[in-house]
């Protein structure tokens, strides 16, 4: 480990504009390997644009990253840098191409190849099978079928699965249940722990109180496009984060 | 739950419906050539069905199949290239052009003309941002004029022997002439079949044509370089024009300003015939055989039985607007403009 206290991702002042839109004014946060930091403000505050930005997305107008203790070149700041380094993201629309079927899904953007142009179709169904397997997604008839003609619940597996497979060192969820029922919810929690039980570090948006205290370490808040400095679940009340939320407040 | 879902009511039996659906619009191509076939052989019977006949059917459909099959490419991604038949007319010129300057390799340059227009087109589009309707109906009108300019007027004619004097605009490859006879040019096809299905089926190239043709915006998000494979696709389609542009002159045996006229509309006509969406996301390369095939039959079963050419095109036109109307997936589509 190194002088910088074990932090795998070091978030340093970054900013994003759309335009006249300053979608994200200052984010700022650290994370450590097995640890799950959620991610709390308002609609529109900036959470997602702040994600997008630790995901390489977007390359942040100002303000620096480093990951390992090792800054993101600016021309290293895109998706495939960050995902050649371990960072995934379940996005809240879930990203998957309708069309195509769950094995193309889970390994975009890292198809196998045969032969430097042929795709290597059984590697993928034998491992979209595993990992299926692993999240206890046993009802898919065919994996030849385009995604599409799953459940939404089964494509929320793929989705979910797709990042935990990859994404060894920093697993980021953009609102995973917002949309689900209680038994789903707990699966998807369930998983959340497994992940950060192997060392891998977890990134929650959530609007969900309940469920950000129930699972997190820590909690950031952004408003209106400000981040306030994270603090440990256990030293603040629930008062305190709705007002932190609402209001912008510091929780000391 | 987040993500396409069936809605409430939408129980097994409804998608067993929609798999029923499905199920028909894959096949409406093999039963639409079906009828035709049928429906000719009763109108015209032997002159119809008779061998003479259905070689001239094999060496007319190839050049329009590979013409389809560039329009493949394009239109899996969802978008389109209404320049391939000036673009076939450009590059026969420069093929045979190239021919006469360079001896029988310089046949090369019209497969190169095609891709310089391929890549001249992707570039367009995926850089600058400018929809694929629009950049290749410029592309379509420039493409064309240039040949106009190049070859002033003129035609250059592909001959058995070398000329002797006087007549110089010609130059002499008698084995591009008998590829273009039946059974090479057939032959010829098939083998671009063969590899075209490969490419499109089992190659990475291929399945992102598709997931193209899906979602763009989640490839992106998945760090596919959406910018550069765009360009990419339009290249794939500008090369298998030039190599429609060999056969073509093969068989019809001279560059001419006007060659390729309209045959972006068979082309299209015969990707929308063989139930391919032109809202892209899946096509299906025997079924574009298909539907290049029924194109060529109705126009060749309309002539045999008498009817005027221009009623022919009237014919070919409504066919398209049946085609199309089968092959719409509407669930992709919310307004049509
Ligand atoms: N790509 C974009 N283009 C323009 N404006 C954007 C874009 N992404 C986000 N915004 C704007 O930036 C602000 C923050 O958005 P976002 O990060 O999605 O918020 P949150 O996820 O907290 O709801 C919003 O006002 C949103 O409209
Ligand atoms: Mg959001």
């Amino acid at each position: 480990m190194s002088e910088n206290g074990g932090a795998l991702l070091q978030v340093e002042e970054v900013a994003k504009s759309f335009g006249g839109v300053q979608a994200l004014r200052s984010g700022s946060f650290e994370l450590s390997r097995g640890e799950i930091i959620a991610i709390v403000g308002a609609n529109g505050a900036g959470k997602s644009t702040l994600i997008k930005i630790v995901a390489g997305v977007y390359r942040p107008d100002s303000g620096r990253m480093l990951v390992r203790g090792e800054p993101v070149a600016p021309r290293d700041h895109n998706v495939g840098h960050m995902r050649h380094l371990g960072i995934e993201v379940v996005y809240q629309d879930l990203a998957i191409v309708p069309n195509m079927n769950a094995p193309y899904n889970l390994f975009l953007g890292r198809i196998p190849k045969r032969f430097g142009i042929f795709v290597d179709e059984n590697a993928m169904r034998r491992k979209t099978r595993e990992i299926l397997e692993d999240l206890k997604v046993t009802t898919v008839q065919s994996l030849r079928e385009p995604i599409s003609a799953m459940s939404g619940g089964q494509q929320q597996s793929v989705a979910i699965g797709r990042a935990i497979a990859w994404g060894r060192e920093i697993v980021i969820l953009d609102e995973p249940t917002a949309a689900l029922g209680p038994t789903e919810t707990g699966e998807v929690e369930r998983l959340m722990h497994e992940i950060r039980d192997r060392g891998t570090a977890v990134i929650l948006i959530s609007h969900n109180l309940e469920q950000v205290f129930r699972l997190a370490d820590r909690i950031l808040v952004v408003h209106h496009g400000l981040t306030t400095p994270a603090f440990p679940r256990s030293g603040v009340t629930s008062e305190q984060l709705v007002r932190a939320i609402t209001l912008g407040e510091q929780v000391a | 739950m987040s993500g396409p879902e069936p809605g409430p009511g939408m129980d097994a039996s409804g998608e067993a419906r929609s798999g029923r659906s499905e199920m028909l619009r894959n096949n409406v191509p093999y039963i639409a050539i079906v009828l035709v076939v049928l429906l000719f052989t009763i109108v015209s019977g032997d002159r119809f069905l008779s061998v003479r006949n259905w070689t001239f059917i094999a060496q007319q459909t190839p050049v329009l199949l590979l013409l389809a099959y560039a329009q493949l490419i394009v239109v899996t991604t969802g978008s389109i290239d209404i320049s391939v038949g000036s673009s076939l007319g450009f590059s026969m010129y420069m093929a045979v052009l190239g021919m006469v300057w360079l001896g029988p390799v310089g046949i090369v340059c019209g497969i190169l003309a095609a891709t310089v227009i391929g890549f001249v087109n992707g570039s367009i589009f995926s850089l600058l941002k400018i929809s694929s309707f629009v950049t290749t109906l410029a592309m379509l009108i420039i493409v064309r004029a240039l040949l106009n300019i190049i070859s002033d007027g003129g035609s250059i004619y592909v001959t058995e022997q070398a000329a002797t004097g006087t007549y110089v605009d010609s130059v002499a490859a008698p084995w591009l002439l008998a590829l273009g006879r039946f059974p090479n040019i057939l032959i010829f096809a098939l083998v671009v079949t063969a590899l075209m299905w490969v490419f499109y089926e089992k190659t990475l190239f291929g399945q992102q044509l598709k997931a193209l043709g899906g979602s763009e915006r989640v490839l992106s998000l998945f760090g596919v370089s959406v910018t550069w494979f765009k360009i990419q696709v339009f290249v794939a389609a500008g090369f298998m024009v030039g190599l429609a542009s060999l056969i073509s002159l093969g068989r019809s045996g001279a560059g001419t300003p006007r060659a390729g006229e309209q045959f972006e509309l068979d082309a299209i006509a015969a990707v929308a015939l063989g139930g391919t969406p032109l809202t892209g996301g899946h096509g299906s390369v025997l079924r574009t055989v298909v539907g290049a095939l029924t194109l060529t039959v109705v126009a060749n079963g309309l002539t045999i039985a008498g009817v005027d050419p221009s009623w022919s095109r009237v014919a070919r036109g409504v066919l398209l607007i049946i085609a199309i109307a089968i092959s719409l997936n509407r669930r992709r589509i919310g307004v049509v403009k």
